[in-house]
């Protein structure tokens, strides 16, 4: 134990060394350009960035602006739609393949395909499949239901939940699987104790199994959440926002700000407010986490 | 399953399964089918489905419109380049954290992956400036910089957790037989790590080949890949299904068929080291 202790000190020092490319790419470029960011919210930066300081003007103007309410109100909705719908389906298709079925590989790979497609595919895919000239709407009704009205992409009202079908159509599959993993963690004995005392299935997935799957949830709930908060590909490819500004979401926002209405002073205090929303999010979860991992 | 499972409720359980990935795999099949139609027979009503005439059409006229090839050569360079720069500076990373984690390797990993919930937008402006200082805007380098910057920590943490499976001792044989520090990743770590590191690639490769947000905003022509491609069909001509169809499915067809060859990897790679 002795001899080890200087070898220990050298490759400690290897370790850091090691480690020092990734320190400075997440210090360098995620904090400083997010650091450099907030601190230009306060400025009234038009075309190019410059220090004249108007405090608090543009997150004033931002929250008074409705397109940037109905923004958030669509992100939330989708946000959301997103955890609970893919939890619950991922969660029975994942209890379903758990039974054991026949060509399983087969079956998990057809259904990850959607997420390795880009949301631009995604997106285009279902802007016309949603079409309701010749998308799902017309195949229904030349099958005889000719009263079917399903046409989310052109009804304001409902066009996030247009985005939201394409957006379970892409992740739910990962969650799927995800969920299978942790599934096959459980150990055998469990269920069978869980039988011998006549506990029905259902209340073992709800009581025993889900409680046990905790570190699989979390995780798919992280994969989910930075997938919702980079929401923009698939606005971009399904509705182009519209119609109008219905299924606008901040992501869009900020970058149409930015390169079109060349107020940058604006953009970034939107893409601000959106760092704020995600910290909200994530110091409580990163504190229970870590938090509880120190203490035990 | 060890529990008992019933050959008819496995009959169920399958034919139900099955008639899921079926509807799921759907959308792309239909997308496939309709490359092949031309553009009148794309938006019947009712739909044909196979027995119309097939044709090459599509896929001529796009190829002439919009040069594929170098699109497709743009993507396959940007994908490739960022996983490999992305590995070279994981590899060394990871070993750190999984084989001599110090006090804060935990918290500066939980920090790692925290950054990938931040907003993209939040940076976006600073990394154009610096793009547009370095002269480097609408190059490959540049794009396989950022990319390989935005999937960094999630290739840490995948190659981490592979790691984390590798027993302590053999990696301490080596050295007792000498081997320096590099040789010692080389030759004895990466090759045990080899399957986790290759669903780790591939992760990558998939990320990258999809990654909209910062191509679309960072090339305009000479580096664009194949999500410039697909984007740039999507909004002038609007109702041209067909050719719209032909795009996607160049634009996706390497992927899947990536994908079918290698689906145990993908699988892992895909959900991020889960699924041994």
């Amino acid at each position: 134990m002795a001899a080890a202790r200087p070898m220990r000190l050298f490759r400690n020092i290897n370790a850091k060394i090691a480690a020092i490319p990734m320190v400075l790419t997440a210090l360098v470029v995620f904090t400083g350009g997010t650091i450099w960011t907030v601190v230009y919210s306060f400025t009234n930066s038009k075309l190019l960035p410059r220090e004249k300081w108007v405090g608090l003007q543009q997150y004033e103007r931002l929250w008074g602006t409705e397109r940037w309410n109905v923004a958030i109100e669509n992100l939330l909705i989708y946000g959301a739609c997103m955890v609970v719908f893919s939890l619950v389906i991922g969660f029975v298709l994942a209890a379903l393949l758990d039974q054991k079925i026949r060509f399983e590989n087969t079956f998990r790979t057809i259904l990850l395909y959607p997420f390795a497609l880009s949301f631009i595919v995604t997106g285009l895919v279902w802007q016309w499949l949603l079409n309701p000239d010749f998308g799902i709407q017309s195949v229904i009704q030349a099958m005889g239901w000719e009263s079917f009205d399903f046409d989310p992409l052109y009804n304001a009202d409902i066009v996030i939940y247009g985005v939201l079908i394409a957006g379970l159509w892409q992740g739910t599959g990962l969650v799927m699987c995800l969920m299978l993993a942790g599934l096959r963690g459980i150990d055998q004995e469990i269920w069978k104790a869980a039988r011998v005392d006549g506990i029905p299935m259902w209340k073992t997935y709800i009581f025993i199994v889900i409680p046990m799957m905790r570190p699989v949830f979390i995780t798919t709930l992280v994969i989910i959440a930075s997938g919702i908060v980079r929401l923009y590909d698939l606005i971009v490819a399904q509705t182009g926002g519209g119609p109008g500004i219905a299924s606008d979401v901040p992501a869009k926002y900020v970058y149409d700000y930015m390169f079109q209405g060349q107020n940058l002073g604006q953009g970034f205090a939107a893409s601000t407010m959106m760092l704020l929303a995600v910290l909200v999010v994530i110091i409580p979860w990163a504190y229970l986490e870590f938090g509880g991992k120190k203490r035990v | 399953m060890a529990r008992a499972v019933t050959t008819q409720r496995k009959v169920i359980a399958t034919a139900a399964a099955w008639t899921i990935g079926i509807a799921i795999f759907f959308p792309i099949l239909w997308t496939v089918l309709t490359s092949f139609k031309t553009e009148a027979q794309a938006i019947a009503d009712p739909p044909v489905w196979f027995g119309f005439d097939w044709t090459l059409e599509n896929y001529e006229v796009v190829q002439e419109r919009s040069n594929y090839f170098r699109f497709l050569m743009n993507s396959v360079i940007i994908a490739v380049g960022s996983t490999v720069l992305g590995l070279l500076i994981a590899i060394p990373s990871a070993w750190s954290m999984a084989f001599v984690p110090g006090k804060r390797t935990k918290d500066v990993l939980m920090w790692m992956l925290s950054t990938k919930m931040l907003p993209a937008v939040g940076v976006l402006f600073p990394i154009v400036l610096i793009a547009r200082f370095l002269d480097l805007y609408d190059t490959h380098i540049l794009l396989i910089v950022v990319l390989m910057l935005m999937n960094l920590p999630i290739i840490i943490w995948m190659l981490y957790t592979y790691f984390k499976e590798i027993p302590v001792d053999i990696l301490e044989a080596a050295r007792m037989d000498g081997a320096s520090l590099r040789s010692e990743i080389i030759y004895v770590l990466t090759p045990m790590a080899l399957p986790g590191i290759a669903s780790t690639m591939l992760l990558n490769i998939i990320l990258a080949w999809n990654e909209a947000f910062w191509t679309l905003n960072l090339t305009t022509t000479k580096a664009a890949p194949l999500t410039a491609f697909i984007a740039s069909y999507s909004s002038p001509e609007g109702l041209f299904y067909a050719k719209l169809s032909a795009a996607s499915t160049m634009a996706i067809a390497p992927i899947l068929i990536m994908g079918w060859f290698s689906q145990k990897q993908l699988v892992r790679g895909l959900t991020f080291g889960a699924v041994k």
